[in-house]
């Protein structure tokens, strides 16, 4: 039977301000410019909640460069979704926030690339880390909740005490310290972004420290780094288990890295309705349950707990997107994340662009 | 949990009922399947009722003894308090 999905990412736009070198957006961005409109959406959106998708998230690129995401807020509330906001925040002003109040949105994630102005515009490409604090500060202020994001990898890493701190300061309940995933973007400047061992091993005794201190005050999401570990991440709880997500230009991926698997064909909202997407479409079809894994992981005693880990980081790694995720110590391909995880260089990373 | 407190809702936290009668709590970025005492229970949370008030009408609704009611209950308000998720 087909499971049902919970979960909808809208990546509303790939288009950002910002040039954040750890986005796991795709590197060529140019086949999604033919952006669905705010109808398309809306259909979307209560297709979705037909479905039994319970939760719509509204990302991107920068989703508030939409100017019809108030719309498409107000569209998903409108048919029972929890409806929730990622941004970098830099454009999130008294009047934007309080009509995104007003059409429904119930969480916003705010993200900073580092605790400090100078190293977090330089992470940013441009001047942006006071406009957002002032925004954290102005939805603090209302009646939604808010989560906090800081992105780690190597330019950062050392900073996350001061991630914690300012987090406390600011009377933030929700902190997600999430370190760097590789794909897009981050995949290409993994060299320049790939933290240190002592980096990880720090961030876990920090977090863990700051866990115990703030019980009850602050819930601290950790996302584990992704080539460090001795089992890989549960990717997406399963491939089309859960998640959905939407791309700028209509393509149906079941984890947003997905477009990387480039032998697999992903099904548009233009040309069929999501729920046949969902339920019949190949590339959702390919990896779902646990019939396709190869061994080790089809005799695994974790193979319903991890999933095989990651079909995309197994693709980027291994050309299969069905093999084993090398991000597992039991993967005959490990030693690729050895040697990826102790490839760190000098190099400058390239900037993000449009 | 103290039974003369009186929960409420975090911000960004609600109960999501669907058709087919399974009961929800959406949270930020996640979502907890609820078995029906425990979405009894959240249901009656409004910010004025007391834990004790709660407790008492699972009772009434369920067959549960009192105590293993407040037990059970007190687990999950605790674990929600704690995530921000009740207050």
């Amino acid at each position: 039977m087909t499971p049902r999905p919970l979960s909808l990412l809208c990546e509303v736009t790939y288009r950002c301000n910002l040039q954040c070198p750890y986005c796991y957006n795709p590197v060529a961005l140019q086949r999604y410019r033919d952006e669905l409109t705010t109808q398309e959406w809306c259909r979307v959106l209560s297709e979705a909640a037909e479905l039994g998708v319970v939760q719509a998230h509204f990302s991107g690129g920068e989703p508030t460069l939409r100017r019809d995401l108030v719309d498409l807020v107000r569209a998903a509330s409108q048919v029972g979704l929890y409806a929730n906001l990622i941004t970098q925040g830099t454009f999130l002003d008294d009047e934007l926030l309080d009509t995104l109040l007003t059409a429904g949105l119930d969480h916003v994630q705010i993200s900073i690339q580092a605790p400090q102005a100078p190293l977090a515009d330089r992470i940013a490409g441009t001047v942006v880390h006071e406009k957002k604090l002032d925004a954290l500060r102005r939805v603090g202020e209302r009646d939604v909740a808010l989560t906090l994001n800081c992105v780690l990898h190597r330019r950062n890493h050392d900073s996350i005490d001061e991630v914690i701190a300012l987090a406390e300061g600011l009377g933030i309940t929700r902190l997600e310290l999430a370190n760097v995933q590789f794909y897009g973007w981050a995949y290409r400047n993994r060299e320049a972004l790939m933290p240190t061992l002592k980096q990880v091993r720090h961030g876990e005794t920090v977090v863990a420290a700051a866990r115990e201190r703030l019980r009850g005050r602050m819930e601290i999401v950790y996302v584990l780094p992704d080539y460090f570990g001795e089992f890989p991440k549960p990717c997406m709880s399963g491939w089309g288990n859960e998640f959905l997500t939407v791309t700028p230009n209509g393509d149906v991926l079941p984890c947003p890295a997905a477009a990387a698997i480039t032998d697999l064909r992903f099904e548009n909202v233009r040309e069929r309705p999501l729920a046949q997407i969902w339920s019949e479409s190949g590339a959702f079809a390919r990896f779902r349950g646990t019939e396709w894994m190869p061994q080790p992981c089809r005799s695994c005693e974790r193979r319903e707990l991890d999933w095989g880990g990651c079909r995309c980081q197994a693709f980027l790694l291994t050309g299969n997107a069905g093999a084993t995720d090398p991000a597992c110590s039991r993967s005959p391909d490990h030693s690729v994340v050895v040697a990826l995880r102790e490839n760190r260089g000098e190099v400058e990373p390239v900037p993000r662009r449009v | 949990m103290n039974p003369a407190s009186q929960p409420s809702f975090g911000k960004g936290v609600k109960l999501r009922y669907d058709l087919d009668g399974g009961v929800m709590l959406l949270v930020p970025e996640g979502a907890l399947v609820l078995n029906a005492p425990a979405a009894a229970a959240l249901a009656l949370v409004d910010g004025e009722r007391t834990f004790a008030a709660i407790v008492e009408a699972v009772v009434a609704e369920f067959e549960v003894a009192p105590e293993r009611a407040s037990e059970d209950l007190g687990t999950l308000f605790e674990r929600l308090e704690e995530r921000g998720f009740l207050r």
